[in-house]
């Protein structure tokens, strides 16, 4: 089970490590950076680089099967005439797959499908070692001295010296006193030592105590406002589901699959019909490869293989990470469409996180700091508002509208 | 002085040895810890003492704070493939249909993620318009029942469906090869396709018969027509169109043939307002207390055994106007009334309407002489479309159950009625149903008659089935399924819809709902001319939920029309095709003087008995739902519990009066024809003296798991019912009670039945009105400074800003007609626990929602300052009910959302506080339980949570801790804890919801945007909600309007936002005066 105490540096270091990495490498492949850009535009919702089928064949080794580029070039531009000209191996292959027809491709350029052809032959493999490499560096990363482990061997050194120095000091005075005949002095234990220099700075140790006394307190105090309080928290999902891959890099909109935003009170987790939607093309990610994205199928029934849903369903059980008590009524439509708000605004930037995590604390005194500081974006427009604007307009003369004065903080606005 | 002995208490003064004992303890009493601890061990055998309790105190407290560190794991389970129509957090509305046999209602209802969870009306039909009763409203409970059986059964034991299937098919065909008889007894059914499912059944097994036998059944007034008429059909009623009304014992506001129609069409004709002055006058005859006779201008207390005789005058008194023969009849008490009566019904000609309640023939045969002669026909009452809704037929019923005991019968199959536990006792139906070969039940559970049954074949509940309905003529309505059936397979071997087992058996491949389709394709498609194509109607029909087609009541009066009509296919096989119109106009030419006769012979008893059906139980086929058995009765206030209603003036002396509050009731055997009962016995002011009233719907033992958990509530009463003249006979005329000597505790929430002289309930008679729009509601005068002024006008605290929304809720008093359907539907939108018979005898009820019912007491301030009687002698005398013949008030009361606010001011921790709209707002999660806010409630409207009822296991029957009946739960509205103090919100999760599509769609709010839960359940719309602050919005007008508005306890400063208006009779004298009147005649008496 993770717990609050994880710390997300160590991940923040190595994602940047591996967005360097593959940074590098996008250089070298930059040429082949639109034709990838073009296929998954295109082609990869109906056909993935490998051997499987999707909707249309795979096309791993589709060069040799055909009978020529140029055969290919014209077929993805305009399948349908190379249909109607009578040719053999487009009606085999029309055939093959159950007479679905193909999408027309008219807009494409010739160049472009030039590109795309030279892409498909020689699909993008070395994404897979940048895995591997930036994998094993951020597992390096992770093991990185422990900052606490560094500060208790600090006190414990000094501890040592401390000792060392005092028996030193004790050994100095023995051999001087025994120098100058006096009697060898009683080794005094540490403690007793403290204590006696205790007694004899009373003031001190008091303001020394106060602070102590305060600090434990104030420790307390944080730690029991910290009670049921969550912030940081990232638990391990059981599908290593990047946000970062999808709303970062692909700039995926976050409505897309979290669609009940503005419809309904909760956002909604995507159910995995959604995820199908592309993910039925794209069975390999850029990280975790074909391992994570073989769960979703396995949750859908998917057959990978066949193209067909033929396996039994398996609800995929996420981890909650946003929690609000019971007794809170929250109601996402109400802040994202009424009230404009960003989803950033609470969640955070969602889109470089790898995992996702709790990024505000979500407490009663957070959410109504919000309140008490936000103008609402949406009420001049609004009609629903208009009497209700005009008369806190003239009430708060020139002041900025914001939700508590509109009523935003009153008990039974969440709590019913 | 000081040698003056005081003394706290008669044992002090005494000084006894308990006295003593229990003086040195701190509390004299005991205190109930085991109680507390819920079990004796825990007392006993611990060495618990203070040290340990710091211990373990200490220990909690680190280990509670160790354990919030870790974070819980909050498990979300998308869907696989999630259904389009879902959006998870998003309610979505089916339009359905309630019919049980007994109440109908088309439906909307609410279903969030796939799971029902409340029913509202369906303003679309023509019938009920929206409205509903106590009993639709709960029965969204009885869907999540986890005494409802999962799978069939043969012989008591689980079986699959394939080899229930195999050995009833074989049995039925081994039964008809050899030409034996197969019996389907059910309730009465509405449905066009059910019944061509079962003529379908009837071809594969041709010695096949359908029996229709109501648990309260009607087949008199069918009997009487029949003989009126030539047609055996049960009429509509049309209260709205009628002036006078006349009922002799039809509690039609809450039971009677249709009550959820009767009750809008009434209330429509006792609005009143400035400008329509126009009221219906409603006399009422009967016997019991009934909430009709509660409602009623003028109620008769008459004795059971007078109910046709008061008929039999009422005809003589009529005919004597209208020059016709009068019947042999003897005199009554009431003759005088009954001629004033007479005189008005036949001075509103074809706008008087007289029903009543009796299931004798001779009765109705009278009553329908009396509407013949007043010419309701065709006017309030409509022949041209009859009500379907009760087609129960007793002598059939008697035939089949005679047949079944001579074994003539080899094959029973029962669906939707229960008659081991509702025939009557004389019968002996149990015995004769098992001597039928073959046994198969339809029901749900194993109920009385089922677990008799060799085969139990579980039917879907209402709310999984596909259905059709043919409630009257012209008018269809369908119900879908809002919910995938609960127990289904693999986990269940699942229930299965009765009309599609019955085509399975019949040999008949395909759904019910292709089958209804079909049906409909055949039948209703071609009665409309709205649609062109098959699709566009069903799928319309299916959407609006309910259809009117052909020629409906609107054009009913238009006699042109006629012929047409009768050319109408019929699909309700129920009632032969009619004798042409004329005839149906003529006189009848019926023997009255007979039936007259036959009715003068009936003689009465010492004690007669008259069967009723209460608000909340009805029939008893929801027994198992605790929503309804916690819903009190609207007149006796009694939950849990059927009793014996009694005249206190009856009960003086011989049993416990129930007087000051008190809740122990002397326990009384009562015995008719060998069949005897044991009850506890209660006061009922306004029962006809010689006579006792007991509900049926009780003493249910296998109702399902409420009868285990809390005991089998109350006593059958179903036995006592008899066949007399071929029909059911609901009275005993002869019982006899003797006393068992016992007491037993009542379950009451109200237990003070008077308004002690205060204005609680504003009251006014019509003739008043008409010269006094605010006549009744003057303000009571305050005495300031400044001289006497209006207390409204008085304000110790600033007023509210008037800014955006203030929400406002006014109860028209004269409406309101007390039913409960508003209270159970509170209870379903807010999530309410169930606390249990023990509980409520602690007043620890925990209904939002109450409705307060008053009677008038003899005496008043008037009355004291005439007669001279001292004020404590007075208000003594205040607190009994007056014993005859009280008037009835009604009076929902919830929180009142003060706007200065008693409990507001005195919380501690600012758990309840008011908002910018106008709502006093209860914060759970703040509540720290002090209850002061309870105690500064002037209304008593908060509810503490004394106990967790969610968890408890002493509150087992909660629906709530229950794995399906958590089901029912609203997601939108938080389940309290123990230790939390709770009240009426004002819905204000569906304010919150009806403002946040206003702002989506960005528009205004419009009025009728946000209705209360308790609002939409109201049958007669009594309940206005709305922005107070909306210049055009309903309450608004209403408020400026209406002379009628009033504050309760305005007088104390706080400013409650929810108003009533004043109740309006139609009676010649007021309250005021009739009680002079009747302490003029008790002096008179005691002279």
């Amino acid at each position: 089970m993770d717990t609050i105490f994880m710390i997300p540096q160590k991940k923040l270091l190595a994602i940047i490590s591996f967005l360097f990495l593959s940074f590098l490498i996008n250089f070298n492949t930059a040429s082949a950076q639109d034709a990838e850009k073009l296929f998954k535009q295109n082609c990869a919702v109906c056909h993935s680089l490998g051997k499987n089928k999707v909707v249309g064949p795979g096309l791993e080794g589709v060069g040799s099967r055909v009978p020529n580029d140029a055969w290919l070039a014209k077929w993805i531009k305009n399948n349908v005439e190379v249909l109607k000209s009578g040719d053999a191996y487009a009606a085999k292959i029309f055939a093959e797959n159950n007479k679905g027809s193909m999408t027309v491709f008219a807009d494409l350029k010739d160049n472009e499908i030039t590109a795309l052809i030279a892409y498909i032959k020689n699909p993008p493999k070395p994404k897979e070692e940048a895995v591997k490499s930036s994998g094993s560096a951020a597992k390096e990363e992770e093991k990185g001295v422990n900052p606490l482990a560094v500060l208790i061997g600090i006190i414990g050194f000094l501890v040592i010296i401390i000792g060392v120095l005092r028996g030193v000091r004790h050994t100095l005075q023995n051999l001087q006193n025994e120098k100058e005949g006096k009697p060898e002095e009683d080794a005094i234990g540490p403690w007793k030592e403290i204590k006696n220099w205790m007694a004899f700075h009373k003031r001190t140790v008091a303001v020394i105590a106060l602070f102590l006394l305060g600090g434990v307190l104030s420790a307390t105090w944080d730690g029991l406002m910290g009670i049921g309080v969550y912030e940081g928290y990232h638990p391990t999902q059981p599908i290593a589901f990047s946000h970062k891959i999808h709303a970062g890099d692909n700039a995926i909109n976050c409505q897309y699959c979290h669609s009940g935003v503005e419809r309904s009170k909760t956002a909604g987790i995507p159910t995995v019909n959604v995820c199908m939607n592309c993910h039925k093309g794209i069975s390999k990610g850029p990280v975790t490869g074909t391992a994570e994205i073989a769960k979703i199928y396995e949750a859908a029934g998917w057959n990978a293989e066949k193209g067909i849903y033929d396996k039994p369903q398996k609800p995929i059980e996420w981890v909650k990470v946003h929690n609000l008590p019971d007794f809170v009524f929250f109601s996402h439509q109400q802040h994202v469409k009424v009230g404009k708000q960003e989803c950033a605004s609470c969640h955070g930037d969602v889109k470089v996180m790898t995992t996702v995590q709790q990024m505000k604390p979500l407490t009663m005194g957070w959410c109504i700091d919000c309140h008490k500081k936000t103008e609402v974006p949406g009420m001049k427009d609004n009609p629903y508002y208009e009497s209700l604007h005009k008369k806190l307009a003239e009430k708060y003369k020139g002041q900025p509208i914001t939700v508590d004065k509109m009523g935003g903080i009153e008990c039974a606005k969440c709590h019913y | 002085m000081a040698s003056q002995k005081y003394w706290k208490g008669l044992g002090e003064l005494n000084n006894s040895p308990e006295f003593v004992e229990n003086a040195k303890n701190e509390f004299a009493e005991e205190i109930p810890l085991e109680k507390f601890l819920g079990s004796s061990s825990l007392v006993e055998n611990n060495g618990t003492n203070r040290r340990d309790f710091l211990k373990f105190l200490g220990f909690s407290v680190t280990a509670a704070s160790l354990a919030a560190c870790e974070t819980p794991v909050y498990k979300t389970i998308p869907y696989v493939v999630k259904p389009e129509e879902i959006t998870p957090g998003v309610a979505n509305w089916y339009a359905s249909t309630f019919f049980d046999g007994n109440d109908y209602a088309p439906i909307v209802v609410k279903t969030r993620e796939g799971r029902p969870i409340k029913i509202e009306g369906n303003t679309l039909s023509k019938i009920t318009n929206g409205g509903t009763n106590a009993r639709v409203q709960a029965s969204i409970l009885s869907l999540y029942d986890s005494s409802r059986l999962t799978g069939p059964t043969a012989n008591g034991a689980p079986s699959s469906w394939e080899t229930v299937d195999k050995e009833i098919g074989a049995k039925l065909t081994a039964i008809a090869a050899k030409g034996g008889a197969v019996r389907i007894l059910s309730s009465t059914i509405i449905s066009p396709s059910t019944k061509a499912v079962i003529t379908d059944f009837s071809a594969k097994y041709p010695n096949t018969k359908h029996v229709t036998y109501d648990a309260v059944s009607y087949s008199g007034i069918a009997k009487a027509n029949e003989q009126s008429f030539g047609e055996e059909l049960i009429p509509s009623y049309n209260f709205d169109k009628a002036e006078v009304i006349v009922s002799i014992a039809a509690d039609f506001l809450a039971n009677w043939l249709s009550p959820i129609e009767y009750a809008k069409q009434y209330a429509k004709t006792r609005r009143v307002s400035k400008e329509h002055t126009k009221m219906s006058k409603h006399y009422h005859f009967e016997s019991n207390l009934s909430l009709t006779g509660a409602n009623a201008d003028e109620r008769y207390p008459i004795k059971v055994s007078e109910h046709g005789k008061a008929a039999v005058n009422l005809y003589n008194a009529v005919a004597k106007i209208a020059g016709a023969l009068a019947l042999p009849s003897s005199a009554l008490a009431c003759d005088t009334s009954l001629s004033k009566i007479a005189s008005e019904l036949i001075a509103a000609k074809g706008k008087g309407l007289v029903v009543c309640g009796s299931n004798d023939t001779d009765v109705q045969l009278i009553v329908n002489g009396i509407n013949e002669l007043i010419g309701s026909y065709g006017k309030t009452i409509d022949l041209e479309n009859p009500n379907y809704t009760r087609q129960g037929d007793d002598a059939a019923f008697a035939a089949l159950t005679d047949d079944m005991s001579k074994g003539k019968v080899d094959a029973i199959i029962t669906y939707n009625t229960n008659p081991v536990y509702t025939s009557p006792s004389a019968l002996k139906f149990a015995e004769a149903y098992n001597k039928v070969g073959l046994r198969i039940s339809f029901a749900d559970r194993a109920d009385e008659t089922a677990s008799l049954a060799n085969y139990i074949c579980p039917d879907h509940h209402y709310l999984e089935s596909w259905n059709d309905f043919n409630p009257k003529k012209a008018h269809y309505s369908l119900s879908q399924p809002s919910i995938t059936p609960l127990f289904v397979k693999p986990r269940h071997e699942g229930t299965r819809q009765a009309q599609e087992t019955l085509l399975v058996w019949a040999g008949i491949n395909g759904d019910y709902r292709s089958y209804i389709q079909k049906n409909w394709n055949d039948k209703v498609f071609p009665m409309q001319g709205k649609y062109m194509m098959f699709t566009d109607f069903w799928n319309n029909s299916l959407h609006d939920g309910a259809v009117e087609v052909g020629k409906g009541l609107e054009t009913a009066e238009n006699s042109n029309d006629a012929a047409a009509k009768d050319e109408q296919p019929s699909v309700n096989g129920a009632y032969k095709k009619g004798a042409k119109k004329e005839e149906t106009k003529t006189v009848p030419k019926v023997d009255l003087s007979g039936a007259a006769k036959k009715i003068d012979s009936v003689k009465g008893g010492s004690f007669e008995l008259a069967i009723y059906e209460k608000v909340a139980i009805g029939n008893g086929n929801q027994a198992n739902n605790p929503w309804l058995q916690e819903l009190p009765d609207p007149i006796s206030k009694i939950t849990w519990d059927n009793y014996v209603t009694m005249s206190p003036s009856d009960m003086k002396g011989k049993y416990k009066l129930m007087e000051r509050q008190d809740r122990e009731a002397s326990v009384v055997k009562v015995t008719f024809n060998g069949v005897t009962v044991k009850l506890p016995i209660v006061p009922q002011p306004g029962q006809a003296t010689g006579t006792v009233g007991i509900a049926v719907g009780y003493g249910r033992d296998k109702a399902g798991k409420l009868s285990v958990q809390t005991g089998v509530v109350g006593q059958n009463i179903y036995p006592f019912v008899q066949i007399a003249n071929g029909t059911m006979a609901y009275a005993a005329l002869d019982v006899k009670i003797e006393s068992a000597n016992e007491t037993v505790e009542i379950a009451g929430t109200q237990i003070h039945h008077t308004m002690m002289g205060r204005e609680i309930v504003k009251e006014t008679i019509l003739e008043e009105y008409k010269k006094d729009p605010q006549s009744g509601n003057h303000p009571e005068m305050m005495h300031t400074h400044a001289g006497k002024v209006n207390p409204a006008t008085i304000d110790l605290w600033n007023e509210h800003e008037k800014s955006g929304h203030r929400w406002g809720m006014t109860i028209d008093l004269n409406s309101c007609i007390g039913c409960g359907a508003c209270v159970v539907g509170c209870t379903a939108e807010n999530n309410v626990a169930v606390v249990g018979k023990a509980q409520v005898m602690k007043t620890r009820e925990m209904h939002w929602l109450r409705i307060d019912r008053y009677y008038s007491s003899d005496m008043s301030k008037a009355v004291a300052e005439e007669e001279k009687i001292g004020g404590i002698d007075m208000y003594l005398q205040m607190e009994n009910p007056a014993h005859e013949n009280p008037k009835v008030v009604f009076q929902p009361m919830m929180c009142q959302h003060c706007n200065h606010a008693p409990c507001e001011t005195v919380c501690p921790v600012l758990a309840t506080s008011h908002s910018s709209e106008g709502l006093n707002m209860m914060t759970y999660n703040r509540c720290v339980g002090t209850r002061y806010c309870a105690n500064n409630c002037p209304f008593k409207v908060r509810r503490f949570n004394w106990f967790n009822y969610n968890e408890n296991p002493d509150y087992v029957f909660n629906p709530a801790q229950d794995d399906l009946g958590r089901m029912v739960l609203n997601p939108d509205v938080v389940v309290r804890s123990r230790g939390v103090m709770e009240k009426c919100s004002m819905c204000v999760q569906r304010v919150q919801a009806g403002k946040l599509e206003a702002k989506k769609a960005n528009r205004k709010l419009v009025d009728g945007d946000i209705s209360m839960a308790c609002a939409q359940a109201c049958p007669t719309n009594a309940i206005v909600f709305g922005d107070l602050n909306d210049d055009d919005s309903a309450i608004s007008k209403l408020r400026k309007n209406d002379e009628r508005n009033y504050f309760i306890l305005e007088e104390l400063g706080i400013k409650p936002t929810v108003s009533y208006l004043t109740k309006v009779r139609n009676c010649d004298t007021t309250i005021e005066e009739g009680k002079k009147g009747a302490a003029h005649e008790e002096k008179k008496a005691e002279a």
